[in-house]
């Protein structure tokens, strides 16, 4: 109980830090939301409209500091977010990432789990046949790939497989723009479609990491006692495999596959920028470059939570996994 | 990335070629020489309008699609007051009273006003609104919407997007059985591009209820309703779809039914289905466009009006020892050769900048080939700018070093200025140049923190006044330290302030005759060195859709950012495939 109460603590505590950083950070960043609406608009708009524009939005930027400061915690826990003043200028900041969350979460997410689940695979199996040949061949290959930049990844697949096979695979946005959104098979083929590219670069590169940390984790384990003794039992080799190995060498990849499954949100700005995928990732880079306080704000919290909860659940989950970690703590 | 696109240039030029126009709209609506003046003619009805050019009507069918890199998922709000996104309403949903094109020396198309009078010495105009047009609901459109929309920019300021109500001298805004007068307190002449061309008319039976009325500068106008030839239906996060409106007013137009507006995110997608045929109209810089957009299809077309310079902004702040100096500004003109800067720089799309801040071709009346020539800057001259740095005290013992600033990611400006680098080492100037965030680059330029600034002034107007005026009237500048509205170089020269002063109120001729003074200003004192001339990215592709306009047909400015330009495009546009 004491375990959980103090990691609950934690939690509370680096979120309100995060929190205090996200307000202050963007604020100390170069420019003001009004300059670069005014250099959004081609200066053709004059400033005075602009800056009263703004502050019917809410940008009130004389306002005292502190009190500023208090209304945004309490706005972020309330879920006040606020209207971007930003490239969206108006819409409200729930709306924005409301519409691009389920697209993040289902390319990113999806390509982060089938990543860790069949790089684990590969590992597992190239570990178990040391010197095999899986593991002569994928793993330096995907390590190669691993190193490789999204965008470069992103940029050779749509040359491959949508300019030079002239638009096999669609090489640009979630689905095609011409189709209302719907449950329609021909709606639902069209996004599964265009998921194909921008999966496969994530996918590409996030494979490599996974397939060497579990195949090394998988040596290390394949030499401890129980294995041996499992060997020595006669057990079938199967079971061996995945039960006592594989189980236990899964255990230091389940911090890092938390991290990322926290950092799915964030998107990946490469990819949904190289894609033209509106995620949340692009509009993190869009709100950052038009200093869009609201919407940055509502995403860093976003990030920082997502964060935060999986690394809570993937310590709880090590903790009912893993008794040494409960008789440390 | 994006800021290729984002230094597009919106603004508008005009070209002393008046073509005789193809379509019976501007036949009927204007003479192209007489812009200036009142219109003669009576106000016409829309059935003449859309007739009187005879050859010029087409069936109606087909889809286009845009290829616009706006650089963000649509908000799907469509409120013209909106500056983030009036560019997805203007000219398609809402109109102008009367439409001016730059590239045709403001040659006038009448819209919502059928025609106007100016009264005494131009401080006041009277409309004449079109009868028989309804807006997108059905509901009659009059005189009474366009005088509340004016009033309601007094009510809310952050509506009044130009300062009519406080810069231009607004008075009042009335309207009398068919006709809307305004009073002004002073000469309005500069500003009807605004009032006029600018401000999109909405509709009082909508702005005057609920959300809209008591808060238009924040009304979403998720639907909006406007007499222009399309409406939204439907709008997503990712694309805007336009369907011709039924109740437009000028008879069997639009001719293209449905418009597709994707929002494009970057400009490598977006180039990229230009290349492949899924989208018809570019508005982006392509680099490399031959070879990548020109040579996949014989139906791929280019064509980039220039409209604004883009120069060196040297500080003349005399805290700025260097750049303060005469000799140095003049050398660094004298050793620029711009067309190679041109060539390698931007691919040959932007073409060379002259020293009188005149952009060529589109301004050719404003021009002054001779006095240019008398100074020797129509061409390089490495013997000039050597003798002008000697008399500046700088000498290859005592050399010359500055820095310029640009904007990170504007490849095309880091290649040209790479160029510039090498010609001033030519003559003994050692050019440092420094990228910086945008962000970061226009807080040091607005508060005058740089020696050399790479930058193109964003808007300019329908004559060469408007772009010099922003860059070099000594009331849009600002002491160093404080943010300059678009003075950035500091320029304060009373004579030249008194030639902006008299431009209001002088004739045509007149005008040509200030703007040259004012372009012998910019040869004799280098205020700023223009490098080479912004364009409007202009890609169209001619396999189904036809009327784009072109240079032997300017009638309008054609990149998809330009508004209300962007309606007079859609207005002529058909497919041939309809037919």
């Amino acid at each position: 109980m004491r375990y959980v109460l103090r990691r609950l603590g934690f939690f509370a505590l680096t979120l309100w830090a995060a929190l205090t950083l996200n307000f202050f950070l963007p604020r100390f960043m170069p420019g003001n939301p009004l300059q670069a609406l005014r250099a959004r608009t081609h200066g053709k708009v004059s400033p005075e409209a602009l800056q009263q524009m703004l502050t019917s939005y809410g940008f009130k930027p004389h306002q005292n500091v502190v009190s500023q400061y208090f209304a945004y915690l309490g706005n972020m826990f309330t879920g006040h977010w606020g209207v971007s003043i930003g490239a969206t200028l108006g819409q409200p900041v729930r709306q924005i990432i409301g519409q691009a969350l389920p697209w993040t979460l289902g390319l990113v997410g999806v390509a982060t789990v089938l990543a860790f689940l069949l790089g684990s695979l590969i590992g597992v199996l190239a570990g178990w046949r040391r010197g095999g040949m899986l593991d002569s061949v994928l793993p330096p290959v995907f390590v190669v790939t691993s190193a490789l930049p999204y965008f470069w990844v992103g940029l050779l697949l749509i040359l491959v497989f949508s300019v030079w096979t002239h638009g096999w695979l669609p090489s640009d946005f979630n689905y095609d723009t011409s189709l209302q959104p719907g449950l329609s098979p021909g709606f639902v083929g069209s996004v599964l479609q265009h998921a194909v590219l921008p999966g496969a670069t994530i996918l590409i590169t996030a494979i490599g990491a996974w397939i060497l940390t579990m195949r090394n984790n998988m040596l290390t384990t394949l030499a401890e006692d129980y294995v041996r003794m499992a060997r020595a039992k006669g057990l079938p080799d199967r079971r061996i495999m995945f039960d006592y190995a594989a189980r236990n060498a899964m255990l230091p990849n389940l911090a890092g596959f938390a991290m990322s499954l926290g950092f799915v949100i964030t998107g990946s700005i490469l990819v949904e920028y190289v894609f033209n995928y509106p995620g949340l990732g692009y509009e993190l880079y869009n709100a950052v470059q038009n200093t869009d306080y609201p919407l940055m704000q509502a995403l860093f919290m976003l990030f920082t939570v997502a964060v935060l909860l999986a690394l809570l659940i993937c310590e709880f989950a090590i903790a009912v996994l893993d008794p040494r970690s409960r008789a440390r703590a | 990335m994006k800021s290729d696109n984002g230094r597009d240039v919106d603004m508008r030029a005009a070209k002393a070629v008046v073509a005789v126009l193809a379509t019976g709209l501007l036949v009927a609506a204007c003479s192209s020489t007489k812009h200036r003046s009142q219109n003669t003619g009576q106000a016409s009805t829309p059935s003449t309008q859309a007739t009187s050019g005879g050859s010029s009507t087409h069936k109606a069918g087909g889809a286009l699609t845009i290829v616009n890199v706006q650089g963000q998922t649509w908000s799907c709000q469509f409120n013209p007051f909106n500056p983030a996104n009036f560019q997805e309403s203007l000219g398609f949903v809402y109109e102008p009273l009367v439409y001016v094109n730059l590239l045709e020396n403001q040659t006038e198309t009448p819209m919502l006003a059928s025609s106007y009078t100016w009264g005494p010495d131009k401080k006041s105009i009277t409309f004449n609104i079109r009868s028989g047009v309804k807006w997108n609901d059905g509901q009659p459109f009059s005189a009474q919407d366009v005088a509340f929309t004016f009033n309601l920019m007094k009510r809310v300021p952050a509506t009044d997007l130009y300062s009519l109500w406080t810069g231009a001298g607004l008075q009042s805004v009335t309207a009398t059985g068919n006709q809307v007068s305004m009073q002004f307190d002073k000469t309005a002449q500069p500003y009807f591009w605004y009032f006029a061309n600018l401000v999109g008319i909405v509709p009082q039976h909508i702005w005057s209820t609920g959300n809209a009325a008591v808060h238009p500068e924040t009304f979403a106008d998720p639907h909006p309703v406007g007499t222009g030839p399309y409406k939204v239906s439907p709008c997503s996060p990712n694309n805007i779809q336009y369907v011709a409106n039924p109740y437009f007013w000028q008879p069997g137009k639009p001719y293209i039914q449905k418009v597709q507006y994707p929002g494009y995110l970057d400009n490598g997608p977006a180039n990229l289905d230009l290349a492949n045929g899924k989208g018809e109209w570019g508005s982006q810089f392509i680099p490399n466009i031959h070879q990548f957009y020109l040579s996949k299809s014989s139906d791929n077309h280019t064509w980039s009006p220039p409209v604004l310079n883009v120069a060196i902004f040297p500080n003349l702040d005399p805290s700025h020892a260097a750049t303060s100096k005469l000799g140095v500004r003049q050398a660094i003109s004298y050793a620029l050769d711009r067309n190679q800067i041109s060539q390698i720089g931007e691919d040959g799309q932007e073409p060379a900048a002259n020293q009188s801040g005149v952009v060529m071709p589109t301004f050719q009346k404003y021009y002054d080939a001779n006095a240019l020539a008398a100074a020797g800057y129509d061409k390089q001259n490495l013997d000039k700018a050597k003798s002008a740095l000697a008399s500046a005290g700088y000498s290859p013992s005592n050399p010359l070093k500055l820095t310029i600033i640009t904007i990170t990611g504007y490849t095309d400006w880091d290649a040209s200025l790479a160029v510039v680098k090498q010609q001033l080492k030519k003559v003994g100037i050692d050019l440092t140049v420094q990228d910086l965030a945008q962000q970061t680059f226009l807080s040091r330029l607005y508060n005058g923190d740089f020696d050399l600034a790479y930058y193109n002034q964003p808007s300019g107007g329908p004559t060469p006044y408007y772009e010099l005026r922003n860059s070099l009237y000594s009331k849009n500048t600002a002491p160093i330290g404080k943010a300059a509205s678009t003075n950035y170089e500091r320029y304060r020269n009373p004579a030249v302030d008194a030639l902006f002063d008299q431009y209001p109120s002088a004739d045509d001729a007149g005008q040509v005759s200030i703007v040259k003074q004012i372009g012998a200003a910019m040869v004799k004192d280098v205020p700023i060195i223009p490098v080479t001339e912004a364009v409007d990215w202009f890609q169209y592709n001619t396999k189904d859709i036809a009327g784009w306009p072109t240079e032997q047909d300017q009638y309008a400015q054609p990149a998809a950012f330009n508004v209300p330009d962007v309606e007079q495009v859609l207005l002529h546009l058909y497919s041939l495939s309809a037919q």
